[in-house]
């Protein structure tokens, strides 16, 4: 795999079932055209995206990750994105200060109906890890530690 | 009979010398920890400030972790590559009599009850040259574990601080053989053995921690149903893994694979039966309770190992006490495990 | 003070107000004390307030069943009130005797300031702001600041407000946040390329012996992450990748918990700044949602509450 050949930026994103997901499949049936670099898990809320997984999936080497979920008061679980919020903003941040690029997490509020918005979110992530490049953030050391 | 030395000034011309023919691991504290480390060609500030390494020198034997072989999926099954033998001949310098005694009570294991290859490959091909202790830690107690600051038995060459020089004891042929092919040294002067046994008996003498293990493995095995004993033992634990991952003679280890799509690794890592899942199994877990897995550390260096190889698996080289989180000390653990052996009979 | 510590947790065994006394005893090596956990009322003789009680003792009290006498400086109190606002334990099961701190002493400072390790120091004694180190018969001088620890020098509440029995004079808090952020804030100073490379390199010596998580008295969870197996989030592997999303992940769940008590950086053998960890996720909490661990008991936890309109910044 060689870095000179156009590489596509690998997306994770995290869609919660009630408003973002079905955000995404309206953009999808509206034909909204948006880059198809990004995969997509349903979770029942973006409450129940734990930062574990955010950090699991740069692990793996995603490029970068979006968590979606309903508008603040609009939660299908009255208060999920609440926790969200506040769980994503110390993510986002403490990442930030450990050198990972700011890019590579990002979230995102869409309900059912903003087809166009979801599609304009994905495009604009997308954007955005691409000028930040591939994920190297946990590839093997450059310089080589001594070992005994 | 030793009748060479080496300056201290000339350690880094020693060094180098050694270089030539072995991969010469020394203390350092480079990597932001006091560890033996390959040496970098030049700094011999370690002569100031060693004591002993955090990392115990198993580490270069057993490895923190360790890949034991790759392998790849096919469709007809699993293909596992013969890992790489690992026969680079290394040269460990300084390493502390106590550490060295750790070694040989490794090699029961991993020689005797069985011959572990990835450790055997290494072992054999690795000098020992020791470093006798001037200065013993507050929480060294060698002298109660059948070794001394200064104990050559251990190594292929042992160097006795004696003031400007390091007496050096020739001890195995390995040894002696490394010393008649090296140069940078020089003859010893008369009264260099009556210097390198006084400073013997100051080391001897500096260690200030005593330990009595007179039928400490009798006392244990009557000990060992006595649950209330052995929470109050095991109450301040907070079941970390320090004293087991940087004990040198500790040697518990976990396998683990790890795939990406059709390639994979097989690690070998340390593991520590302080961890409370060391035991857990798919139905149960016979060492939940702390205290079980505190009698077991207990047991299995006091009374386990004596039992399989006539040895007490601990050396005394105290890292345990100085770098447990509560201060939990084992010198006070085996003094205080009650004498149930006269009542039994 | 020591006296009436005893007689006090003496009596609250006696008078069978608590099951357990947890505080602290001599330690074994010299400028050490030890936690002592006791049933057993003749064990209080033993009870020190000492300059060397460094152990956050709340640690022990999510393991132990039964109403509990402890002793609290003002950053365990913290770590008390806020697994009271967690649920963890009922204020009623514990009786806090509350130790106001003046701030302890980092034997590591002390150990490089004078080029000796601790056992071959004479004596540390500490009078009001200085701290004279006997070495080799020769008194050295130090400040404070240049020895206490340097979440000492940032302590908000050396003196517990949540207590029962208060056992001495109550202390004002003085920060000395610029002295005891430098660590954090020379990093900050780095590019990110270069504080990445900073925490691999020191994220390759962690042995993962999990002294940081099981000393923290916020790390609580029956089932840590790093021990789920189905799936496999972190493999035990002592890798430098799977070291660093430990600890990262592990000072995320804390959010809200941790109290800065600087325990997990004084109990890694390896000596990795975890607190340039903790103390910028504790920063950032207060920054963030104006949120300080562990200082009002009817409080709910940091990811328990919201506000209608926060960090909305940095949603699209």
């Amino acid at each position: 795999m060689t870095q000179q050949a156009e590489w596509k930026p690998k997306l994770l994103g995290f869609l919660c079932r009630w408003c973002s997901y079905a955000g995404a499949d309206l953009a999808g049936t509206s034909r909204k055209k948006y880059p198809a670099n990004i995969r997509v898990i349903k979770v029942p809320c973006s409450g129940r995206v734990d930062s574990l997984f955010i950090i699991k999936a740069l692990r793996l080497g995603f490029d970068g990750v979006l968590v979606s979920g309903c508008h603040p008061g609009d939660c299908h679980y009255l208060t999920g994105n609440y926790r969200a919020r506040r769980r994503i903003a110390i993510t986002k941040k403490f990442l930030e200060y450990l050198g990972v690029e700011p890019e590579r997490l990002q979230a995102s509020w869409v309900s059912a109906s903003e087809g166009g918005k979801f599609a304009e979110v994905v495009t604009e992530v997308t954007e955005g890890v691409k000028e930040v490049g591939p994920n190297r953030l946990f590839s093997e050391r450059k310089s080589d530690g001594t070992e005994a | 009979m030793a009748d060479k030395k080496v300056s201290k000034k000339d350690i880094a011309g020693l060094l180098k010398e050694w270089s030539q023919q072995f991969a010469v691991f020394a203390p350092s504290k480079e990597s932001g920890v006091a560890a033996m480390a390959k040496w970098d060609g030049q700094d011999t500030s370690f002569l100031d400030w060693y004591r002993n390494t955090v990392v115990p020198p198993k580490a270069s034997f057993l490895p923190q972790m360790e890949e034991m072989f790759r392998f790849q999926k096919g469709k007809e099954g699993y293909n596992i590559e013969p890992p790489p033998k690992d026969e680079n001949k290394r040269l460990i310098f300084g390493i502390r009599p106590c550490d060295a005694r750790a070694m040989s009570i490794l090699d029961m294991t991993f020689k005797q009850a069985l011959e572990d290859p990835y450790y055997l490959s290494k072992r054999n091909n690795a000098v020992l040259v020791g470093l006798g202790c001037t200065n013993p830690c507050e929480s060294c107690f060698c002298t109660s574990m059948g070794t001394s600051p200064t104990e050559s038995a251990d190594v292929d060459l042992m160097l006795i601080d004696i003031g400007d020089d390091f007496l050096i004891e020739e001890v195995t042929d390995r040894g002696k053989g490394l010393i008649a092919g090296t140069k940078g040294l020089k003859e010893t002067a008369k009264d260099d053995e009556a210097k390198a046994e006084q400073s013997k008996k100051k080391a001897y003498d500096r260690v200030t921690r005593k330990l009595d293990t007179e039928g400490i493995k009798d006392k244990l095995l009557a000990s060992f149903d006595d649950e209330e004993y052995w929470e109050k033992v095991a109450a301040k634990c907070i079941s970390c893994g320090i004293c087991t991952l940087l004990c040198p003679t500790c040697y518990c280890f976990d396998i683990n694979d790890e795939m990406v799509k059709q390639e994979g690794t097989r690690f070998r890592s340390w593991d520590s039966c302080g961890f409370p899942n060391y035991t857990k199994m798919p139905m149960e877990n016979p060492r939940q309770e702390k205290w079980r897995r505190v009698r077991q550390k207990v047991c299995h260096k006091y009374e386990f190992y004596p039992m399989t190889f006539d040895v007490i698996a601990c050396t005394g080289c105290g890292r345990c006490i100085r770098l447990c989180p509560v201060n939990w000390d084992i010198t006070q653990v085996i003094e205080s495990v009650p004498n149930k052996t006269e009542a039994k009979k | 003070m020591e006296q009436r510590l005893r007689q006090e947790a003496r009596a609250l065994l006696e008078q069978n107000k608590v099951d357990w006394i947890i505080g602290f005893a001599p330690g074994s090596l010299k400028f050490t004390a030890t936690p002592l956990i006791t049933r057993d009322k003749d064990d209080t003789e033993r009870l020190v307030i000492s300059p060397f009680m460094f152990n956050n003792l709340a640690d022990f009290l999510t393991g132990i069943e039964g109403r509990v006498g402890i002793v609290a400086k003002g950053c365990d109190s913290r770590s008390i009130v806020s697994l009271i606002q967690d649920n963890k334990i009922a204020r009623e099961d514990v009786v806090i005797l509350a130790v106001p701190c003046p701030g302890l002493i980092d034997l590591a400072k002390i150990e490089k300031l004078v080029g000796k390790d601790r056992d071959e120091l004479d004596d540390i004694v500490r009078e009001g702001e200085k701290v004279t180190v006997t070495v080799d018969g020769q008194k050295k001088e130090f400040s404070t600041t240049q020895t206490l620890f340097d979440h000492c020098l940032a302590c908000e509440l050396p003196t517990p407000q949540e207590y029962d029995i208060l056992l001495g004079e109550t202390r004002p808090p003085a920060p000395e946040l610029k002295v005891s952020g430098q660590n954090i804030a020379k990093l900050k100073e780095t590019s990110p390329a270069e504080r990445w490379e900073f925490w691999q390199n020191e994220f390759s010596r962690c042995i993962r012996c999990y002294a940081c998580r099981n000393a923290c008295p916020a790390c609580f969870c029956q089932r840590c992450f790093v021990e789920e197996t189905e799936p496999q989030w972190v493999m035990p592997v002592p890798r430098w990748q799977d070291n660093l999303i430990f600890q990262v992940v592990r000072n995320i769940h804390v959010a809200g918990r941790c109290t800065d008590c600087g325990e997990c950086e004084r109990v890694c053998p390896v000596n990795i700044p975890l607190r340039s960890l903790a103390r910028e996720m504790y920063n950032m909490v207060d920054e963030l949602f104006q949120f300080k661990s562990g200082m009002d008991k009817e409080a709910l936890p940091l990811m328990a509450h919201y506000e209608q309109e926060e960090a909305e910044d940095l949603f699209r």
